[in-house]
This record gives C-alpha cells, sequence and structure tokens, in this order.
C-alpha cells in the first residue's frame, strides 16, 4: 500500500473515531493498572522504611517520633556516603567513556563493531552478583590472574583493597555494556547525515566526535549514566563481595544493620535507606535539570 | 537453615527430609546465607501480624535465639512434647541454656559442637599450645594470621576466646553480661587485639569479612591457620583436597568454646505440628549418629550416651572416626562456656568501633 494511502486511511480513522482527546484515552488507561500497582508498591514501601526510620514501627516498645535513627550512626554515615558517592561517580564516569566509545565502535558497523555489540548484549543479562563473584574469581589475592602469574605475595590488593579497585571495575564493565547499547540505539535511528554532511563539509574526525556525535548521544548518555549511577549507589552485592569490612558504603551499612541482632538497629538501616533513597532521587533530579538545558531534549 | 555448609545440606536432603517423608512430612530445605535471614524474616511476619508464615523450623542457637526469644519470635514450651528428648541429659547445661538465654521449650536441641583452631602442620612445625603462645606466634610470624571480622560468627568467637585468655581463663568473665565487667576486662583485649593487627594478614588493614573468605585465604596458602564451630567441615575439605593435607587440629590446654545449636519453631509458623514431628525424628538415635558420621556430616550428637538404647549404642559404636579431627570427647576437654547472648554484640560493636575504624 502507497504511504500516502496509508496515512489518509489512518486521518480518516481518526476522524472517524471523533474529537482528536478520544484515541489517546485507551492508551492512559491501559498504562493505569501498571502505574498504579508501581505507585503503590514504591510508595507504600518507601512510606513503612521513612515510617520504620522515624520510630513509628519498632519491633519492641511503643512507638515514638524520633530522628534518633539518624543520628545513631553520624560519623560512619557521612563517611559510608561519601565512600558510595565515589565508588558510584567513578564507576559512573568510566562506564560512561568506556560506552560511549563502544557506541562510537558499534556504529561503524564493521567487524569489530559488530563484536563489541554482541560482547555489550552479552555482558547487560549477566547479573550484577555473577559478574561480582567472577571479577573475584579472577582478581582475588589467590585469583586466576595472581596464580597464572605466580604473584602470590606481590599481587597487589585489588579486591578488598583500600581503593576498592574490584567494586568500581566490576560497576564500570556492567554499566559500560548498558550505555553503549542504549547510545548506540540512539545514533542508530538518527539520520547518519549529520556525520555525512560534516564530514563532506570538510570537518575532521575529532570535530564531527565534538560538533556532531557529541551533542546526538548526549542525552542518551545522560539519562544511562544516571541510571547507572543511582543503581550503583543503591546496589550491595557487589560491594559487600569485593569490599572490605570497613568503611562501609551506605547499602552494605543498611544492610548488617538490618540484620544486626539488636532490635533497635532496624530503625538505623531505615534510616540509612531513606538517605540513600533521597541522595538518588536528588541525582535523577539534578540529571533532569541539566537535560532540560540541551537543545536535542527540547 | 545455614546454607553454606555442604554437608550439612546433603544430610539434610539425602536422611532428614526421606525420614521425614515417611512420618508423613514434606520437609522443604530452604538455605539462608545467615541464620539472621531467617530470624529477619520470622520478625517481618510477626510485625505484619502473619499466622501462617513461611519459616516452620529454624536451625538456632546464639544471640539469635535470644535476640529472638525476646521479641516473642519462637513458639515455646512444645520440647518437653517430644519423646526423645529422653534420651538427652536434662541437667545438661549446655541444652538447657543457649549462650546464657534459658531454653525454655523453646528449641529443641540439634548438634553439639566445639569450636576449633585448624593449622597446616607443614608450615607451623611446633604448634603454640594456648591461646596466648598462639598470639606470640602470630606476632613472630607477621603475616601468616587473620580472623573474620565480627559479627561474623566464627570471628566473633574467637574474640571472646581472646577476652578468656587475656582475662586469665574463663572463671574470671562473668558468663551473665554486666556493663561493670565488660569495662573493667575489654581494655585487656582491645590492648592485645591491637598490638596483634600489625602482625595479621595485609598488616591488619582490613580482615575477612567471613570464614569462608579466611578458609579461602588458608586454602590458598596466604595464611596458616583457619578456625571454625563446625570442626566436621574439616574432614572433607582434606580430603577433597581444598585444604591442606597437613591440616591438623590446634589441641589447645586451656579447651575452647563449646555450644550445642538448636531447632526452634517460629510463633508465626502454620505447621507446627509437623515441625514438632521433624525436630522429633531429628533427636532420634539413628539420625543423630547418621548426622555424627564424618562421611556424612559429622556433628556432634546431643544424646546422652548413658541413656541409648543397645540398638543406638550399636549405631554410635559403629561409627568411623576422622583422620582430622579428633573425638568430640577429645575437642571438648576442657571445654569453656560460652558467654550470655547479650555479650556478643556488645563485643561485636566495640570490636568494630576500636579495632576495625580505630587507628
Amino acid at each position: 500500500m502507497p504511504e500516502s494511502e496509508v496515512l489518509a486511511t489512518r486521518s480518516g480513522q481518526r476522524t472517524a473515531a471523533g474529537p482528536s482527546l478520544k484515541p489517546c484515552m485507551p492508551g492512559v488507561l491501559l498504562a493505569v493498572p501498571a502505574v498504579v500497582l508501581v505507585t503503590v508498591v514504591v510508595g507504600g514501601g518507601s512510606a513503612m522504611v521513612a515510617a520504620q526510620s522515624l520510630g513509628l514501627m519498632p519491633l519492641v516498645g511503643r512507638p515514638e517520633l524520633s530522628a534518633a535513627a539518624y543520628t545513631a550512626h553520624g560519623g560512619d554515615l557521612l563517611v559510608g556516603a561519601g565512600l558510595s558517592l565515589a565508588i558510584a561517580g567513578t564507576s559512573t564516569l568510566l562506564a560512561c567513556l568506556v560506552g560511549f566509545t563502544a557506541a562510537l565502535i558499534i556504529m561503524q558497523g564493521r567487524w569489530c563493531g559488530k563484536l563489541v555489540a554482541a560482547m555489550s548484549t552479552l555482558s547487560v543479562p549477566l547479573p550484577h552478583i555473577v559478574g561480582a563473584a567472577a571479577t573475584g574469581l579472577l582478581l582475588a589475592d589467590s585469583g586466576l590472574l595472581a596464580r597464572v602469574f605466580g604473584a602470590a605475595e606481590g599481587w597487589p590488593a585489588i579486591v578488598g583493597g583500600p581503593w576498592w579497585v574490584a567494586v568500581i571495575f566490576e560497576y564500570a564493565w556492567k554499566e559500560s555494556a548498558f550505555v553503549g547499547l542504549v547510545v548506540a540505539g540512539t545514533l542508530a535511528t538518527r539520520p547518519v547525515d549529520y556525520e555525512e554532511t560534516a564530514a563532506l563539509l570538510g570537518a575532521g574526525r575529532l570535530r564531527r566526535l565534538r560538533h556532531v556525535l557529541l551533542p546526538l548521544s548526549l542525552p542518551a548518555l545522560m539519562i544511562s549514566g544516571t541510571i547507572a549511577f543511582i543503581y550503583s549507589f543503591g546496589s550491595y552485592e557487589v560491594a559487600w563481595l569485593l569490599g572490605r569490612p570497613y568503611p562501609e558504603p551506605l547499602p552494605v551499612m543498611a544492610l548488617r544493620l538490618y540484620n544486626s541482632v539488636s532490635l533497635t538497629s532496624r530503625p538505623e538501616a531505615a534510616a540509612i535507606g531513606v538517605i540513600t533513597a533521597a541522595v538518588s532521587l536528588g541525582a535523577a533530579l539534578v540529571a533532569l535539570a541539566f537535560l532540560r538545558k540541551i537543545p536535542l531534549w527540547r | 537453615m545455614y546454607g553454606g555448609d555442604t554437608q550439612g545440606n546433603a544430610y539434610v536432603d539425602d536422611y532428614l527430609v526421606p525420614a521425614a517423608a515417611k512420618e508423613g512430612v514434606t520437609l522443604k530445605r530452604v538455605p539462608v546465607a545467615d541464620t539472621k535471614d531467617a530470624l529477619n524474616r520470622v520478625l517481618t511476619e510477626k510485625q505484619s501480624g502473619t499466622t501462617a508464615g513461611q519459616v516452620d523450623l529454624v536451625w538456632v542457637n546464639g544471640d539469635n535465639f535470644g535476640t529472638g526469644k525476646a521479641a516473642g519470635a519462637w513458639a515455646c514450651g512444645w520440647t518437653s512434647l517430644l519423646p526423645n528428648m529422653g534420651v538427652t541429659n536434662p541437667s545438661d547445661p549446655l541444652l538447657s541454656e543457649d549462650f546464657g538465654t534459658p531454653v525454655d521449650g523453646c528449641e529443641a536441641p540439634w548438634s553439639k559442637a566445639q569450636f576449633t583452631i585448624a593449622y597446616n602442620s607443614a608450615a607451623v612445625p611446633g604448634p603454640p599450645k594456648t591461646l596466648a603462645g598462639l598470639l606470640d606466634w602470630v606476632k613472630e610470624h607477621p603475616g601468616r594470621f587473620t580472623y573474620p571480622a565480627p559479627p561474623d560468627f566464627t570471628g566473633s568467637v574467637l574474640t571472646r576466646e581472646v577476652l578468656y585468655s587475656v582475662s586469665g581463663g574463663y572463671t574470671n568473665v562473668p558468663l551473665a553480661f554486666d556493663q561493670g565487667a565488660f569495662d573493667r576486662l575489654t581494655p585487656a583485649l582491645v590492648t592485645e587485639l591491637q598490638d596483634l593487627k600489625p602482625s595479621l594478614w595485609r598488616e591488619g588493614s582490613t580482615y575477612p569479612k567471613s570464614s569462608r573468605e579466611l578458609n579461602a585465604l588458608y586454602a590458598g596458602g596466604q595464611v596458616d591457620f583457619t578456625m571454625t564451630y563446625g570442626p566436621a567441615e574439616l574432614t572433607k575439605l582434606v580430603t577433597d583436597g581444598t585444604f591442606p593435607a597437613a591440616t591438623k587440629v590446634l589441641a589447645l590446654d586451656e579447651g575452647t568454646v563449646g555450644n550445642a545449636s538448636f531447632l526452634a519453631i517460629p510463633s508465626t509458623s502454620g505447621h507446627r505440628s509437623a515441625a514438632m514431628v521433624v525436630a522429633n525424628l531429628a533427636l532420634s538415635e539413628e539420625q543423630q549418629a547418621r548426622k555424627a558420621d564424618p562421611g556424612i556430616w559429622g556433628q556432634f550428637p546431643v544424646l546422652n550416651p548413658g541413656a541409648l538404647s543397645p540398638e543406638g549404642r550399636a549405631l554410635f559404636g559403629r561409627l568411623p572416626s576422622s583422620p582430622v579431627v579428633p573425638g568430640y570427647e577429645v575437642l571438648s576437654k576442657n571445654a569453656n562456656p560460652e558467654l550470655a547472648a547479650a555479650w556478643v554484640p556488645a563485643l561485636d560493636e566495640l570490636w568494630r568501633r576500636q579495632i576495625l575504624a580505630g587507628k
């Protein structure tokens, strides 16, 4: 069927359906169950956590409004928040760099682009915990690489070391695959002409990268980077498996307190949960504010 | 139940589950990374008012039991109804009190355990004979020893052992928690552990987070000592080559801490009678003997040898002995009692603040 005819039929249907608002309605209605479910689960869960953190749902004793849970671990909480921010920030930055490069290679479409795309596609569905276990087996003191190089004593403290190298490496690796695929997907939907036009007009590779490819992928890069940041900021298993017992990132600290045998530490765990959620929300808002400034997004 | 012990898992799956099925009870083993997870589940169910909860029987002891009891997480007063309780010794202090918390029929005994330090006799030719001697050995051989960071169960026990040692024996530490005694005795413990720090693996700048990590270090030859509250696992780890063949159990003159572990029924359980059938079955001579076989699990029985039936005695007599781990009579010689559950979080928190976070 020729394109003009298809358009005509569609517009015909639209007029037949009546006023222009109505066709939107079924779409909104279809989304309502999912939205309600998500709102109830996320909103209900957050409200419960907030109530617990404020001492309104104690396991023993009577409910009493107090901020004690927030101040109980003052120093550790600040150190933990700083550590979490540093880990999530560094790994997100690395993931964006590697991911963007991977996207450019994928866009070239040659065999190495296909290889990178295949590798990224394989990495994304792999659970973080599997990635963490694999990283541990590979990089730990008695891990595979240490054995291959026979560097028993001289092996650097990558796993459980002071710089959290293994944790950052795992997040950067997994999230770079995600960032790479998202950015490549966005670039693929844009007309290639921009780059070709720029090339025809005599722009060199670097200039095309700076003035064409980077601005085109910036929104996707920012969104996927924010998702990666929030994920690594709030996730627990990688930091627990590959980190050290002190200082602790916020999620590890929250889980330790939640599982702690003392009955009073649950509100403290909930308080850390609230702080983690607040920082994540803040990161999302900041990212959104930046996105609004990007001409392409508008 | 704790799922990190493959032999324990295999015993339950291969022997206890089929035996329970014969009694008409479907037993489903749910592995947890830490018994606290199971307790937390029960506490959450209690918080939400569930009466037919997901957990019907928990392998538990110590502070998890104490905390659960304080929060009303366990069903109580049912163990006297179990016929097989008759084969246990009612005056056995290990079975009537669990880390200082009166059992009060809230949990049925299952196994006894003895804290055990193991070493590689090829690397440590003249092993120390006391805990103080061990600490001296560590200072003379920097980087060859470490212990899991409390609140890990095993690391937590080691700090209590060191507390006994620096206090001049367990008789000098009141078993019931007492803030005065805590303030009086712990400075020596902190000093000792601080002094030890530079001689530990990675100069004590960090610690393994779990006994599993310590075992990995020991298996990789990075440290010469490991420790466990379940010495049964040593036999298998040496036989399958994970641990060095020269692994031996360190015999300490002053003895080590011993305890018993139990099966508790959550107050939120919807299948209380079925859980009682399983707890009774687990206490039977046949199951206790199977469980004590080093080739199966090697957990020490809780039964009173004097109260065994002739068949039961024959069953236990036929058990093979382990090439690595001495029998319970040897291990539990001079056994030290466990401190009351309230000591445990206090010591763990002290360790965290002073040793782990302190410089």
